[in-house]
């Protein structure tokens, strides 16, 4: 972080947050920052008329249809880049010419060359950068690390990690025309894997340690532009654990259910996601909706999206992203981590390169 | 089997499609599934092969609404498209074009997904996709003493159609069948039923094949049976089989004369063993899945309670009106 942006920031009780991108998960981090103490939402941008209405709609005074000009325009300390994947690099890129620090939503960027080439410009910006790895904030994945720490099964000689949904293309009655950019690999950088598997490589690494990619499979159960299912064979060899990781478009998912789970087979038992989820989300919703509003009595802060179980952690890694900057640390999950997940996902890929005959030498005989 | 709905006769052909290496309900090999359908297509297509054989240009109309996996019976199979474009072909010398329509998505785009070039790569068809730039005609016909218009795409008036559902329920309950897939082609209309009665009479299909080989009712089934006949009739077996009664499926009781009653008869290598009255079990009452959008007493509550819990509320949970 440079010197002028922390003495902004020491000046200020509010930083001041600029959203790049206002479509879903734009929203939802718009929204975060909206309700979370000491943040000031000065304007957003999105290039669609409907989304800067529902953005304004939500309290924030200023909209602009492009991003670089609310860079140019807005005194800000961070931004948060929530633009389809082929904006990420340029949009961090004018924030590190502006000073401003950058929460980037994940992938952070479409190859590990690119990412570099944004976090050399961070670097030499002193801007700081953190990645939207949200499973990690998730309760039932915080289960899992705490009982894995806890050693509660001991040696964890295999672990599994699934994680699917129906990404681009929806379920019936799907009615909307689905984007264009999650299935161009040029625009996205890739398929399932850079959309979903990043996730996990972010949370096995974050259990396990430094991965190697073993193994990969990746292919299309329609006639895609990018792949829609993954499975990763990898080795953890700090605590000598095999994992096998899938991850896949192509299953209608059924909110609010989200078909994630994580399984650590130890040498006494199972720890499993699943264990750590609401037996009934609607009763855990209900009750979390209950403490918010008796919250309002009592003075305790309210659980923002605790009712949507999920939705919370996109908060919580705002949140820990913001204090890092305010006391001018680390950010829990910053780029570094978001570039180390597109390694092992080009490790993947190349892995799963098929092997063609051009591959192969021709046998020579000498008689 | 046999939908009696009075008077006039309609008739039905079905047949069983061979399952035999179907490991888990689906052959993802499109070639595999396209062989599976040799025998019940020719079964089913016996009496209308002379119009075939005779015809000039063919237009094959599948449910290409969406991108769905066609394991999920949402869609037509293109492997039976290509099965039928490869049966024609080897009966006449007709220029075959397949035609379709999406619903809020390019039809070139939904088609490319399902995989359409590369099945009819394998023929001399290609596929057509329906949309704003396609030349249309003006057509109005009376239905229930109403005057409907559908702005038919010109080229399928000068073409013999065959039109080519799979067994699924829409949105509102219906069933999506042959009459409703031909309305797709045209514009949206406030008036579905009477502009899917009017669709039907005007594109007037040589002949409707039921993909049935995956349907969908509530989850998928692989019910392994085609259904063929005239487009209405059998629009009314697929209401049967989706547990409808045909008295309640609007398009239908236009369509269909008063006290109509419709025969299925069973042919082909497998029909002695072909259980239609199981499929029917199999699938009755079977509707898509919740859309997933929240009730408006929800999203009206939600932010009821956010007001007072100082809490954000979720893009989901903002009502359709207000989402992007």
């Amino acid at each position: 972080m440079n010197t002028a942006l922390l003495s902004r920031l020491t000046e200020s009780d509010s930083l001041a947050v600029g959203v790049l991108g206002a479509g879903n998960i734009g929203t939802v981090h718009l929204k975060s920052a909206l309700v979370m103490p000491g943040v000031d939402v000065r304007a957003v941008a999105d290039a669609r008329s409907e989304n800067r209405a529902r953005a304004k709609r939500a309290g924030v005074s200023r909209t602009y249809d492009d991003y670089a000009t609310l860079l140019e325009s807005e005194d800000l300390d961070a931004a948060v880049v929530a633009l389809p994947p082929f904006l990420h690099a340029d949009a961090v890129e004018q924030a590190a010419a502006a000073g401003i620090d950058v929460f980037v939503e994940k992938p952070l960027a479409r190859s590990s060359a690119e990412a570099d080439r944004m976090l050399e410009a961070a670097t030499d910006a002193g801007i700081a950068v953190g990645v939207d790895h949200t499973l990690r904030y998730q309760p039932d994945v915080v289960g899992v690390k705490e009982a894995y720490e806890d050693g509660r099964v001991g040696h964890v000689p295999y672990a599994s990690i699934t994680r699917l949904n129906d990404g681009a293309l929806g379920r019936p009655p799907a009615t909307d025309s689905p984007p264009e950019w999650p299935l161009d690999a040029d625009a996205a950088g890739g398929g399932s894997l850079l959309e979903l598997g990043i996730h996990c490589f972010d949370v096995l690494e974050w259990l396990f340690g430094d991965l190697e990619v073993e193994s990969a499979a990746i292919g299309e159960t329609l006639e895609l532009p990018v792949e829609d299912a993954a499975t990763v064979l990898l080795r953890a060899p700090e605590t000598e654990t095999t994992i096998t990781l899938h991850c896949g478009s192509y299953q209608w998912e059924q909110l609010p259910e989200v078909n994630t789970r994580l399984r650590l087979e130890g040498v006494t038992g199972t720890i499993a996601n699943e264990e750590y989820l609401p037996e009934n989300f609607y009763a855990s919703a209900a009750k979390s909706a209950i403490g918010n509003v008796a919250g309002r009595v009592t003075g305790d802060d309210p659980d923002v999206f605790g009712p949507t179980f999920y939705l919370r952690a996109h908060y919580d890694a705002l949140a820990a992203f913001f204090d890092a900057i305010r006391n001018d640390e680390r950010p829990p999950v910053d780029g570094r981590d978001g570039k180390r997940t597109l390694e092992l996902a080009e490790a993947a890929y190349e892995c799963a390169k098929p092997t063609g005959s051009n591959d192969l030498e021709a046998t020579e005989v000498t008689l | 089997m046999s939908a009696d709905h009075g008077g006039s006769h309609g008739h039905v052909r079905v047949a069983a499609v061979d399952a035999g290496d179907r490991t888990g309900g689906w052959l993802p090999d499109v070639d595999a599934r396209m062989a599976t359908f040799e025998s019940s297509l020719s079964a089913i297509l016996e009496p209308s092969i002379t119009v075939i054989e005779n015809a000039d240009r063919i237009a094959v109309v599948p449910d290409v609404h969406y991108p769905f996996h066609p394991s999920t019976g949402m869609v037509t199979d293109p492997a039976l498209v290509g099965a039928l474009v490869s049966h024609i072909e080897r009966r006449g010398d007709a220029e075959i074009d397949v035609v379709g329509a999406g619903t809020g998505i390019d039809a070139d785009r939904t088609a490319a997904y399902l995989g359409y070039p590369a099945v009819l790569e394998r023929f001399e068809a290609t596929f057509s996709g329906i949309d704003d730039e396609t030349s249309r005609t003006r057509v109005v016909r009376s239905v229930d003493d109403r005057s409907v218009p559908f702005a038919v795409p010109t080229d399928l008036l000068e073409r013999t159609v065959v039109v080519v559902p799979t067994l699924r329920p829409t949105e509102s309950g219906a069933v999506a069948g042959g009459m409703r897939t031909l309305a797709a082609l045209g514009d949206e209309t406030d008036d579905p039923d009477a502009t899917a009665v009017a669709a039907a009479d005007i594109v007037d299909p040589a002949l409707s094949i039921l993909d049935a080989t995956t349907a969908y009712g509530g989850t998928p089934h692989a019910a392994n049976a085609i259904f063929a006949g005239p487009t209405a009739p059998t629009d009314a077996v697929a209401a049967s089989l989706l547990g409808r009664s045909i008295d309640e499926e609007p398009a239908l009781s236009l369509a269909l004369e008063d006290g109509a009653r419709i025969d299925v008869e069973r042919v082909g290598p497998e029909a002695r063993t072909l259980d239609v009255e199981a499929i029917g079990d199999r699938l009755s009452g079977g509707e898509l899945p919740p859309d997933g959008d929240m009730h408006p007493v929800v999203t009206a509550a939600y932010r009821l309670y956010a007001a007072a819990g100082r809490d954000a509320v979720p893009p989901q949970l903002e009502g359709k009106g207000d989402a992007d």
